[in-house]
């Protein structure tokens, strides 16, 4: 009885060693390599957002300006108009 | 028989704690998909920034022609006015001393409008004179310009006002030497004694010789202007009595 308990328990500390010593986990250069390519896809998100934001302020600064020449070209007939009355 | 117990316990702690330990750590697979599942990621991204940077380049682009478009069309606005940017700044400080002025005479009183009324004049001719340059065609002078003209036409509305209900009671003649002469010479009424003719012919009802006012009477002033044909022809008469009541041989 004493064996047989004796013998289950180290197959059982055996079993348990097996498992974790041939576990298939990846090793300190791999998990170096995921945490690097984390690191660059937050770097890359950054690098995206702020050029998303460039581009809105491009589209805005040319609103703006598509609207002044709009002006000015409705100012130049007016001054092109009130210079011909003077 | 404690010691097998202490064993088995040992065993079950052992493996318990493999299990936790085997638990928290990523195994082989899983590292595998985060790779996969960041590398695609990566790619993603690095084609969005690529494909982001051909936009920003393209509205640089568009923004750049769009800033020489407008400087074109400027320089166009100001050639249409023969102008250039000293020109601009120099009618602009114009605008500004015509501003001030105007701003300087709103803030007096009625009666001391009415006493520097002549300014109003001075500040018509200024304006007038930016009025016939170019510029003044220009959108952002046009309404400015407008706007200083209403501001002194309010102005000499409230002069003509003031004129109209200008009255000046008179003093005695040994404390205020009033007589019609010196009246129209004193700076609040006409500044220049040759109008007296003015009072007198505004006020025929109550001075019928011209050389006699009482104390206390209340003499309209007639707005400052140069005296008609009228107020010319009644002073003509005024001297011509004179004369003829004057004592022969003086």
């Amino acid at each position: 009885m004493k064996k047989s308990f004796v013998g289950l328990v180290v197959a059982g500390a055996l079993l348990a060693s097996v498992v974790a010593g041939c576990s298939n986990k990846p090793n300190a250069e791999e998990l170096k390599k995921l945490e690097d390519l984390k690191a660059e896809v937050a770097s890359l998100e950054k690098a995206v957002s702020a050029k998303e934001s460039e581009k809105a302020a491009l589209q805005k600064a040319i609103a703006d300006k598509a609207g002044q020449l709009t002006q000015c070209e409705k100012d130049k007939a007016l001054v092109q108009e009130r210079v011909k009355g003077m | 028989m404690k010691f097998f117990s202490r064993l088995s316990l040992i065993t079950v702690l052992l493996v318990a704690s493999l299990a936790v330990v085997m638990a928290q750590e990523m195994t082989k697979d899983e590292w595998q998909k985060q790779m996969t599942e960041y590398t695609a990621k990566q790619a993603d991204l690095k084609s969005k920034l690529n494909t982001l940077q051909g936009e920003i380049d393209a509205l640089k682009k568009q923004d750049a022609d769009k800033a020489a478009a407008l400087k074109k069309c400027n320089d166009e606005l100001m050639a249409l006015v023969g102008a250039d940017a000293a020109s601009d700044r120099a009618f602009a400080a114009q605008l500004d001393q015509i501003d001030a002025k105007i701003n300087e005479l709103s803030k007096l009183s009625n009666q001391d409008l009415w006493a520097r009324k002549s300014e109003l004049d001075d500040v018509q001719k200024m304006l007038d004179a930016v009025k016939k340059n170019k510029l003044s065609a220009l959108p952002k002078y046009y309404d400015r310009i407008k706007e200083q003209q209403n501001r002194l036409d309010a102005l000499r509305k409230t002069v003509d006002n003031v004129q109209m209900s200008m009255t000046y009671t008179v003093g005695t003649w040994a404390k205020d030497r009033d007589c019609l002469w010196n009246i129209a010479k004193k700076p609040k009424i006409y500044d220049n004694a040759f109008l007296w003719p003015k009072i007198w012919q505004g006020n025929r009802d109550q001075i019928k010789n011209p050389d006699v006012i009482k104390k206390g009477q209340v003499l309209k002033i007639p707005a400052k202007a140069d005296l008609t044909k009228e107020e010319k022809a009644a002073v003509r008469s005024y001297w011509q009595r004179k004369q003829s009541a004057a004592p022969a041989g003086k």
